[in-house]
């Protein structure tokens, strides 16, 4: 990966039409200012890792065994706290 | 009561207490808004958030603390505003906090990156982004995952 060093105020180019600013740096964060053409969707990794993960989640290539599954999780010896935190949602 | 078409319980009645909100959806389904919480005694400790607008879609969760007993729920500002939910909101009390099982061929992975956070006061929900922590949206869970055609 190519690291660069950068103070606030300066901006970073990619290829000719992507730039990036640094508008403020703080203790703990960076406020990222971003120029991209509109066909390039700019958003957080994590937003893009987790979208991807839930769609994924949503569809299973074969139906899942559930009951092996629960059994399994039952017999690591998760179930007290299993049974503390769902409670509320017994209807 | 209310019925509901599900992915795998078939035709189902609920309570309206157990219906979800999750005003901006989830990451991927931002259509989807209104989810019912489902667990079944023999199935226990999976939850199940069916989607009540779309049958065919219905995430495989698990509380959080069965997978992780001491995992520590640091929302930013802005996902506790969301909920308007206070400071430290403790699991159990305050909120649910469920993970979205995912069964890959691999084996299974589950996402701590992201938890499902359910205000337990008002059933409002959002799916949290807790970056920072080193927590993964692909915990290892198993090592295989337990599949069975033609159950």
């Amino acid at each position: 990966m190519l690291m660069m060093k950068r103070r606030q105020g300066e901006a970073i180019l990619i290829g000719d039409d992507i730039e990036i600013h640094l508008a403020h740096i703080g203790r703990t964060r960076v406020k990222i200012g971003i120029k991209a053409p509109r066909h390039l969707a700019v958003v957080a990794r994590e937003v893009h890792l987790v979208r991807n993960e839930n769609r994924a989640a949503a569809e299973w290539a074969a139906p899942p065994d559930l009951s092996s599954l629960a059994e399994r999780v039952r017999s690591s010896g998760a179930q007290e706290s299993a049974s503390r935190s769902d409670e509320k949602f017994e209807s | 009561m209310p019925q509901c078409t599900t992915k795998y319980f078939k035709e189902i009645e609920y309570q309206p207490q157990a219906v979800v909100e999750f005003q901006e959806g989830l990451f991927g389904f931002e259509q989807e808004r209104q989810f019912l919480l489902i667990e079944r005694q023999d199935l226990k400790p999976l939850v199940f958030l069916q989607s009540l607008a779309t049958p065919g879609l219905c995430f495989l969760t698990l509380p959080i603390r069965v997978i992780s007993p001491d995992y520590q729920l640091e929302m930013t500002a802005e996902d506790r505003d969301r909920l308007a939910l206070k400071k430290k909101p403790e699991i159990g009390r305050d909120v649910a906090c469920l993970a979205i099982v995912n069964l890959r061929e691999s084996g299974t992975v589950v996402n701590l990156l992201a938890p499902l956070v359910i205000d337990l006061a008002t059933q409002q929900a959002i799916q949290a982004i807790v970056s920072g922590q080193g927590y993964s949206h692909e915990h290892p869970f198993y090592a295989e995952t337990p599949v069975a055609a033609g159950t």
